[in-house]
């Protein structure tokens, strides 16, 4: 499946500091690119359920909006720290990181 | 010594609350009589003492700390590296989170005679070296997890340190549990914000406990030692003056108000529960600071009350307001200084409580409020 963009929402925790970042993977380099490309299908992103939160007391988690469009279809998850599963915590972190760098520029 | 002894002294408020709480129905009411019996205390508070410290070692356990290692992994809890009683290891983190999790119990047990975190002597586990670059810490309902904050990146992009490197960022998670047993705040809007405001209200506390600073001497800083060099800020939070904390190119500004008319209406952060605990934690920096002295004496007395006893899940902040304003009647009169002091903390927020009159004399005063904290008279409200 062709990404074409992801957007990406950090937002709560003990800071409660918010980061965000909104990639066109064309724009990547071409390895970034194929990374995220590969833990999106790695995770099969476009069938994960919308709601994945279902830890509401867990006081100071992170709580994680990640948006993927493909040419085909557009699709949001949301999820915090603890459900998020673990073949997902590669890509967040990557997300993560990008989020921040974009922030500082 | 024939110097009368007020109550608290005479038979430990933990034991009462113990036997309140836990003992058959003839033992509450033993206890109940007990202190409600003035003149025959003297002569049966050998007796109750005896037998309900011999109760209180068989019904609960004492402080009990398990240290695991996530090994930067996700899942939970990871392999106990450290346990009460055992020797420091070589890994700060796990000594941070087992010296931390004990002057949180400390602060809990021996000021407001709360056993652990569930009253009744609950292990505290926490969990260190979660995940990788976890810039972050908190409760999952059962312990404290810690991230390492920006280990994975070179040190010139550092932001963060270990989340166990403060203080009170262990009390304020720990607290997240206190709270979860008692007043079960919903973690959104309001009741959110207050939940928050809690923890880090008693993380400060631990914090000033162990260091035994006053109100005055105290940084009433959040999170002071985790930002890195490379931020331009002193911590995540000010109780003192919400909203400077930090003004950093990367992290941006402490977006804290200390006041209503600075309210932040967001989506984001369940509501902004950690942005707006400024406003009850800027009015309860200005009650600590005005009673002067140590804070969790008198002020922080008031809160935990207020916590454990009357606050409900969907309190908003008058509610708060207005419930510590009666507190702070119950533990030390209607119009005394402590109650003076919280009405001005509440409204230099913005917050208005008592009007111009006083409130209703509640009667009782001391003897009635140590029954509400041991739980032998029922809650006010």
């Amino acid at each position: 499946m062709q990404i074409e963009r992801i957007k990406f929402e950090r937002t709560g925790g003990f800071a409660g500091i918010r980061i965000a970042t909104d990639l066109k993977l064309d724009d990547l380099p071409d390895e970034q690119a194929h990374t995220i490309s590969e833990l999106l299908d790695d995770l099969d992103f476009g069938e994960l359920p919308e709601q994945m939160m279902n830890d509401a007391n867990m006081p100071d988690q992170f709580t994680y909006t990640i948006t993927v469009e493909t040419k085909k279809w557009e699709h949001t998850v949301i999820t915090g720290d603890v459900s998020a599963p673990e073949k997902m915590q590669e890509l967040l972190q990557l997300l993560n990181r990008l989020a921040r760098t974009q922030k500082k520029q | 010594m024939h110097k009368r002894s007020p109550i608290n002294c005479i038979v430990p408020p933990h034991v009462l609350r113990n036997i309140a709480t836990h003992g058959t129905d003839a033992q509450k009411n033993l206890a109940i009589e007990t202190i409600k019996g003035s003149a025959q205390m003297r002569g049966q508070r050998q007796a109750l003492a005896e037998f309900s410290v011999a109760a209180f070692r068989v019904a609960v356990g004492g402080k009990e700390r398990v240290i695991y290692d996530a090994k930067h992994g996700s899942s939970l809890p990871g392999t106990v590296v450290r346990k009460e009683g055992e020797a420091p290891t070589a890994d700060v983190a796990v000594n941070e989170a087992y010296d931390g999790s004990g002057y949180t119990y400390d602060l809990y047990n021996d000021i407001y005679q709360r056993n652990s975190i569930d009253g009744n002597g609950m292990r505290l586990d926490s969990t260190v070296h979660y995940r990788v670059g976890y810039d972050n810490a908190f409760w999952d309902g059962e312990q404290m997890v810690y991230g390492d904050g920006d280990e994975n990146l070179p040190e010139s992009e550092r932001l963060f340190n270990r989340f166990t490197i403060a203080l009170d960022v262990i009390g304020h998670e720990l607290t997240h549990g206190v709270t979860q047993y008692e007043a079960k705040l919903t973690y959104s809007q309001q009741p959110g914000a207050l939940n928050e405001s809690m923890s880090d209200v008693f993380g400060s506390l631990v914090k000033q406990h162990h260091l035994q600073q006053t109100a005055a001497d105290a940084d009433w800083l959040i999170g002071q030692g985790l930002l890195t060099q490379n931020v331009k800020g002193v911590a995540l939070r000010s109780m003192k003056a919400p909203g400077t904390a930090y003004d950093d190119p990367v992290l941006g500004k402490d977006p804290q108000p200390a006041h209503m008319k600075d309210y932040v209406n967001t989506l984001n952060d369940n509501g902004g529960v950690h942005i707006n605990s400024g406003i009850p934690n800027h009015a309860f920096y200005i009650i600590a600071t005005e009673l002067g002295g140590y804070a969790w004496e008198k002020a922080g007395q008031i809160w935990y009350v207020t916590l454990k006893d009357k606050l409900a899940a969907n309190s908003k902040f008058q509610d708060c307001a207005n419930l510590t304003y009666q507190t702070a009647a119950d533990l030390f009169g209607v119009g005394s200084l402590e109650q003076q002091a919280v009405q001005k903390g509440w409204a230099e927020v913005g917050i208005t409580v008592g009007g111009t009159t006083p409130p209703p004399d509640t009667g009782g005063g001391c003897l009635e409020a140590l029954l509400r904290l041991v739980g032998a008279a029922p809650a006010k409200q």
